[in-house]
């Protein structure tokens, strides 16, 4: 689901703000968050924060967030889904090379974290390309955890909150 | 080894880049103290080589289908050379969109003299047509994209130290493909490769070091 979000978004100040999100990861923002919240005992315990998508430049892109898991219990990540796209996983990137995975581990009291460079989303045909600015609408499933919904912000294609 | 001047300069350059970068208020980046500014800046992107690359002798296709030998093409003239392949999400785009942001702020004498180089590391898929339509969208409609067969594109990376291995179908019929590390940039006065830019070389880092590049300029 794209939606169109006001033009503010695009300012700076909501750089620096998921910037200060992905900076550190145990913060309590409560935008995007909810996993299974059952009980806290041997249950993984997930927040997703951080998320954007660098706006795609052909019928492919790519998506980026942090899982942090505040559990004593580790999941995984196992798959991703959206309406932009019917063809959607997650890699690894190691020696310059792309690889498609099953899962990512997302360890207990740990987090995944999808970057730049690195581990990513990625959105094969693109039912429709998002322009910057606007959000994409993701589902994260998890191998316990319920799933969750995020909506990632179309930023610009070399945005990087490593480097901005 | 820069003088406390230089960095000074260098700093305000990068402040002014990220202002411009920083996509429509700049109030923003305005306001943060030139201390973070100049502390992001001290990871030097640039790496000169003690022993710089000669360029490599490649002759492949350009987007337009014609036949491009870039040691001619690119004869005293400063250049920026980059393996990668367009079904690449993250890093190529990513690549390709920091030098084309960077060379905005560049006058247009400077951007003239520029050559930007994309050799696709994945030529089956990344035919002239396919690199002419992904190239302007991902960087700028004057970057160069070339094609061709792949022994011979592994062969001109080699010269320049890359090695990049043949796209390879996977079983679930994915092709994982492979893009190089680094941009290289040729002097103009010697025709040799002589800087290095990892992927965490940001728009700014370009910005800041093209124009001495352009000069044949140490960065």
């Amino acid at each position: 689901m794209i939606r169109r979000t006001p033009l503010a978004l695009c300012g700076g100040l909501t750089a620096t703000l998921v910037l200060a999100v992905t900076g550190c990861s145990s913060s309590s923002d409560s935008s995007s968050s909810s996993g299974s919240s059952s009980s806290s005992g041997g249950t993984p315990r997930l927040k997703v924060s951080g998320g954007y998508m660098p706006k795609p430049v052909s019928d492919m892109a790519a998506g980026f967030l942090t899982v942090v898991n505040s559990g004593r219990s580790g999941d995984r990540l196992t798959s991703i889904t959206s309406d932009i796209s019917d063809d959607i996983t997650i890699h690894k990137t190691e020696n310059q090379t792309m690889r498609k995975v099953d899962s990512f581990d997302i360890p207990a009291n740990g987090e995944l974290d999808l970057d730049r460079g690195g581990n990513h989303i990625m959105f094969a045909n693109l039912k429709k390309r998002p322009a910057q600015g606007q959000e994409v609408g993701i589902e994260l499933h998890f191998e316990k955890a319920d799933p969750i919904k995020v909506e990632l912000p179309v930023k610009e294609t070399n945005y990087n909150p490593a480097t901005h | 080894m820069r003088k406390k001047t230089v960095t000074t300069v260098a700093a305000l350059a990068v402040a002014t880049a990220l202002t411009l970068t920083a996509c429509g208020s700049g109030d923003d980046s305005a306001s943060k103290p030139i201390a973070d500014v100049s502390a992001s800046a001290k990871t030097q992107a640039a790496t000169v080589l003690d022993q710089p690359f000669k360029k490599p002798d490649l002759v492949l296709t350009d987007t337009k289908g014609k036949p491009y030998d870039f040691r001619e093409a690119t004869q005293g003239k400063p250049t920026l050379v980059y393996f990668g392949y367009t079904n690449c999400p993250d890093v190529c785009p990513l690549t390709m969109s920091n030098i084309a942001i960077a060379m905005k702020s560049l006058s247009a004498a400077d951007r003239e003299k520029l050559q930007v180089v994309f050799v696709t590391t994945d030529p089956e898929r990344d035919t002239s047509a396919e690199l002419a339509k992904w190239l302007p969208s991902a960087g700028d409609p004057s970057f160069i994209g070339l094609t061709g067969d792949f022994p011979t594109i592994q062969a001109g990376a080699r010269q320049l130290g890359i090695g990049i291995d043949a796209p390879k179908k996977e079983k679930d019929g994915t092709v994982t493909s492979m893009h190089g590390t680094q941009v290289i940039a040729f002097s103009p006065k010697t025709d040799a490769g002589y800087v290095l830019y990892g992927e965490d070389a940001t728009a700014d880092d370009y910005a800041k070091d093209l124009p001495k590049i352009i000069k044949g300029e140490n960065p």
